[in-house]
């Protein structure tokens, strides 16, 4: 199976800080592998680090073979690699539609963005529904619903997913791990932080474990699921 | 009730240019939280390119009127490469220092190269006036008229209906995750400060061609108002700056027609005043900086 994506030993600063000091990780073609780690524990730095949203200080981030970490990152995007930002962050004040729009920037609004907004829609028939209403309206739920559908509008080979099931309840949780789960089935593949590691576990396929910018720990999530060690520190038991 | 009407046409001539420059500023300031000081001097190097272009190309008023906006453009890219590109997103003060520091030299340079009294800007049109019943309007106004008009509706276009509109108001409320989808920010940071210029270079064609002068130091006050404009109106809303640079210009011909023409200039200051003290971030809403 061919490496999609490969860290390594990435460091990263904030200021004098050091937030990720150090990280190998990889995500081969058509895998879903998921970073698990306290708050401040870089999790989300490793993940900005990739879209070039933060410089890696030391190391090197590869997609498909290639350094992708010296180019902007408008360039990194355009190679196949979306974003699912922590907290959403929709563009508040555009339309549910603009937001797809937006989505697709990179795409162009061609034919293909009309069969990808129906497949996008087809997901999440709730977004249809309100495609005119500005992002800033919609519930917790549908929020996470459209900053999925927006990184999906992009067609990317690899979703970079920060913190999905922050804020939400219970239900729309359970909901939400089965559709990455059917998104991933449709050939994407899901490099996802999270800090509910219980779920994460039975969806990825691989996880890593991050403490203070370390990788700690790493493994096929089955093996992890049955550790006395990650059961204590990341299942509450 | 003529002398009123007739005071609030002339008020709108001149408002509408008040409006095209506060846009621009107003634009600039919400898509990348800069305040460009040096927007009031492409309206200054639009009224010398009208200058220019009559001396020694053309005096066709649509020639004159892209002559002065080309001239306006090339300025305002190298004001975004030198002073706008390399401090955005820093504290907001450092973007102000920067771009004051590139308006002041371009004051200096237009006295060195114009001198430091206004240069005449011949006429292109003979004086002619209509008149709408007992009111009269001079052609040179219904062309200042138009062209703002013209300019305001592209620029709503712009941002609503077309793909690198959309991706600017993307900018405006998140740069990186705008980035994130393939959006060139350094593009859209050209693109945004090349319509202001576009627009304020226009407003100076315009303006010069009205008083028939242009001098080094005319941005000065015609800046300050249209900043005082984007103030009052809060810069979220484009409507909203349209609606107040519009205003400004008819309180200020009523203020010259019924009070004295000498307070004509303290009125947007007035104003200003008065609404920061109720509405501190505009009357319509302002981004936070």
């Amino acid at each position: 199976m061919s490496i999609l994506l490969r860290v390594t030993g990435l460091q990263v600063m904030y200021g004098p800080v050091s937030a990720v000091a150090g990280v190998s990780l990889e995500v081969p073609e058509g895998e879903i592998r998921a970073i698990l780690g306290a708050n401040g524990a870089g999790k989300s730095s490793t993940i900005k680090a990739i879209l070039g949203l933060l410089k890696a200080r030391a190391g090197t981030i590869e997609f498909e073979g290639r350094p992708i970490h010296r180019l902007p990152t408008h360039r990194i995007h355009r190679l196949g690699i979306a974003w699912v930002p922590e907290g959403r962050q929709l563009f508040s004040t555009l339309t549910v539609h603009e937001n797809l729009e937006m989505g697709a920037f990179a795409r162009g609004n061609g034919a293909r963005f009309h069969a990808k907004l129906d497949e996008v829609f087809s997901l999440f028939p709730r977004l249809r529904e309100r495609r005119a209403q500005v992002a800033g309206s919609l519930s917790g739920g549908e929020q996470q619903m459209l900053a999925i559908a927006r990184a999906l509008m992009a067609e990317p080979r690899l979703l970079l997913m920060d913190e999905p099931s922050l804020g939400l309840a219970p239900k729309i949780v359970q909901r939400l791990f089965e559709q990455i789960q059917e998104i991933n089935a449709g050939g994407i593949s899901i490099l996802m932080v999270e800090q509910n590691a219980r779920q994460a576990l039975k969806i990825a396929h691989y996880a890593y474990l991050l403490e203070v910018g370390r990788l700690v720990g790493e493994g096929p999530s089955r093996e992890l699921e049955a550790s006395e060690n990650v059961k204590r520190v990341y299942l509450g038991g | 009730m003529e002398l009123f009407l007739q005071q609030v046409l002339n008020g709108l001539m001149i408002g509408s240019t008040y409006a095209v420059v506060a846009l621009g500023f107003s634009l600039v300031f919400s898509v990348m939280r800069v305040v460009n000081m040096a927007h009031p001097e492409f309206f200054m190097a639009g009224a010398f390119g009208a200058f220019l272009t009559i001396t020694y190309v053309t005096r066709n008023v649509v020639g004159v009127l892209v002559g002065g906006m080309a001239v306006a453009l090339a300025v305002g890219l190298v004001v975004e490469r030198l002073a706008i590109r390399p401090v955005r997103g820093r504290y907001v003060m450092i973007p102000f220092i920067a771009t004051s520091g590139v308006g002041i030299a371009l004051q200096h340079g237009a006295e060195r190269l114009f001198g430091s009294d206004p240069v005449l800007v011949p006429p292109v049109m003979p004086s002619v006036s209509y008149s709408l019943g007992p009111l009269s309007v001079t052609r040179m106004q219904l062309v200042t008229l138009g062209t703002a008009a013209v300019l305001m509706l592209a620029l709503r276009y712009y941002v609503r209906n077309t793909k690198w509109g959309r991706a600017t108001r993307a900018v405006a409320e998140r740069p990186d995750v705008a980035a994130a989808f393939g959006v060139d920010v350094n593009f859209v940071s050209r693109l945004t400060v090349g319509i202001s210029a576009l627009m304020a270079g226009a407003a100076g064609v315009t303006i010069g061609l009205l008083y028939t002068s242009a001098w080094a130091f005319m941005g000065l006050l015609f800046g300050l108002k249209s900043f005082v404009c984007m103030l009052v109106a809060g810069n979220r809303h484009i409507e909203g700056v349209m609606v107040i640079g519009l205003l400004l210009g008819v309180l200020e011909a009523l203020v010259s027609g019924y009070v004295t023409s000498t307070l004509r200039d303290a009125v947007a200051f007035g104003v200003l005043v008065v609404v920061l003290v109720f509405k501190p971030k505009g009357l319509f809403g302002s981004y936070d900086v």
